[in-house]
């Protein structure tokens, strides 16, 4: 019987003490039967080695530095050298300014949940994509 | 999409090294248990050993840090490591939050490392029925040793003894008095102890331990388990007690005593694999609708009657065997 489980790594790139908003959606992807693995601060090779490591089918970045669109672009770089892009899918988190969410889709984020989202829609979002 | 696995390309890039590799098929053996005959059957002519260490304790004693600092040693001796760390699974979700990996980051990313995180899965004991899946794929990728830290344990969960050939039993300062060291479980299986969290005392609780042991005829093989002190964040102590870890290695080995713990390894795994089996088959005999309507009549009608019920049960199961397809 396969006993399958969505895994997910938690990180924050680069420095910038905002733990919290990527603590309450582990906590919550855990609630809704996933397997989350808490990255922490890491950098980007960190987070990449990490998602190999792991086998994650989801990458959660929470950044809170303004400097989403840098990390990003990085840790999706590095994926893709790595040749596991394909099969991760990364969603972005924290805060991060509404007219930077198409520039983040463009370079690969499946999607992107800024102040006042709802931990359900995001879990919703990963079963979705995931399972099906 | 769920990703595809292939495991024969999968295997040829895990015998060139390959750490994506190695990582898929973890994720494939512990989700499909039943698909590890088709990849064992790749490795039969591997005949490398790894040494298996492990460390279990209560949660937040600082297992994982602590395996943090052994592996960093153990890399500046030129070793590969394996890691195994597991975390509990929540009997309500199903899910898991994974925080051992949090603490190890620095070492991460050395070369010679492999780090992957478990949950329990439901699994009892303070490991999860991977485990031993995972060792043998570690000894196939040439690990020189293979860590596995256990759930945050409490005083009865000690399968981590049936696969590791050195158990380093962790405690903190404040663990308890000489009583506490006196009870059965996990407080006996340690080759090592280690009293973590130094700088914040602790000396009482490794004097208790040093007074069970003299008193303990668990010495018999020769070996008397050393008491080591640490602060694992900031390593003071860790080179000590790695070398204790491997002063019982070597015991071990010259002692031939390996041998024993390599084949309770094996028989506490082919136990397992067998039981699961059974156990599927006596699942089918049993009705589960069936129990929960005696359970609530015996809340009805008395629950003095719950023997009379089970016996009731009992000697209306078919008990013809019958070979389910195998798994």
């Amino acid at each position: 019987m396969p006993d399958k489980k969505i895994r997910v790594l938690m990180s924050k790139p680069g420095i910038d003490g905002h733990w919290r908003g990527g603590i309450v959606v582990s906590r919550a992807l855990r609630d809704a039967g996933m397997e989350l693995i808490f990255g922490g601060f890491q950098n980007i090779k960190e987070i990449v080695e990490s998602a190999i490591h792991e086998d994650v089918d989801v990458i959660g970045l929470s950044i809170h530095s303004g400097a989403h669109l840098t990390y990003t672009q990085q840790v999706i770089d590095l994926l893709k050298e790595r040749g596991v892009l394909d099969d991760i899918l990364i969603i972005v988190g924290g805060v991060i300014p509404a007219q930077d969410f198409p520039k983040l889709k463009e370079i690969g984020v499946a999607n992107v949940y800024g102040p006042g989202s709802l931990v359900s829609d995001i879990v919703e979002f990963i079963k979705e994509r995931i399972t099906k | 999409m769920p990703k595809k696995y292939d495991i024969e390309q999968l295997v040829q890039k895990f015998k060139d090294g390959d750490k994506i590799a190695l990582a898929r098929l973890i994720t494939l053996i512990e989700n499909e248990p039943e698909k590890a005959t088709e990849v064992f059957k790749n490795f039969q002519e591997s005949n490398h050993e790894s040494y298996i260490i492990g460390i279990t304790g209560s949660p937040g004693v600082g297992k994982s840090t602590l395996t943090k600092s052994i592996t960093k040693l153990l890399l500046e001796q030129g070793k590969k490591i394996g890691i195994i760390s597991v975390d509990p699974t929540s009997p309500f979700s199903g899910g898991a939050f994974l925080g051992d990996r949090v603490r190890m980051t620095e070492i991460s990313l050395h070369p010679n490392v492999f780090i992957r995180s478990l949950a329990s899965r439901g699994y009892r004991g303070g490991i999860s029925r991977a485990v031993l899946d995972i060792t043998l794929l570690y000894e196939a990728f040439g690990m020189d040793f293979i860590i596995i830290e256990t759930v945050g344990v409490g005083q009865s969960e000690f399968e981590v003894y049936n696969l590791a050939y050195t158990v380093i039993v962790v405690l903190v300062p404040g663990y308890g008095d000489a009583i506490q060291m006196q009870k059965a479980g996990i407080i006996e299986i340690g080759d090592v102890y280690d009293v973590n969290k130094k700088d914040l005392g602790g000396e009482d609780v490794a004097a208790h331990i040093d007074m069970m042991l003299d008193d303990s005829s668990a010495t018999q093989s020769g070996w008397r388990p050393p008491v080591a002190m640490t602060n694992s964040i900031t390593g003071e102590g860790v080179d000590e007690l790695v070398g204790h870890i491997l002063d019982h290695k070597e015991h071990m080995e010259l002692s031939e005593l390996i041998e024993e713990r390599k084949k309770n390894r094996f028989a506490y795994k082919i136990r397992e694999l067998l039981y699961y089996r059974i156990d599927r088959i006596l699942e089918s005999l049993i009705n589960k609708n069936e129990i929960e309507q005696l359970s609530a009549s015996i809340i009805r009608d008395g629950k003095f009657k719950i023997y009379d019920a089970v016996h009731d049960i009992f000697s209306n199961v078919k008990f013809e065997m019958k070979k389910k397809d195998s798994d």
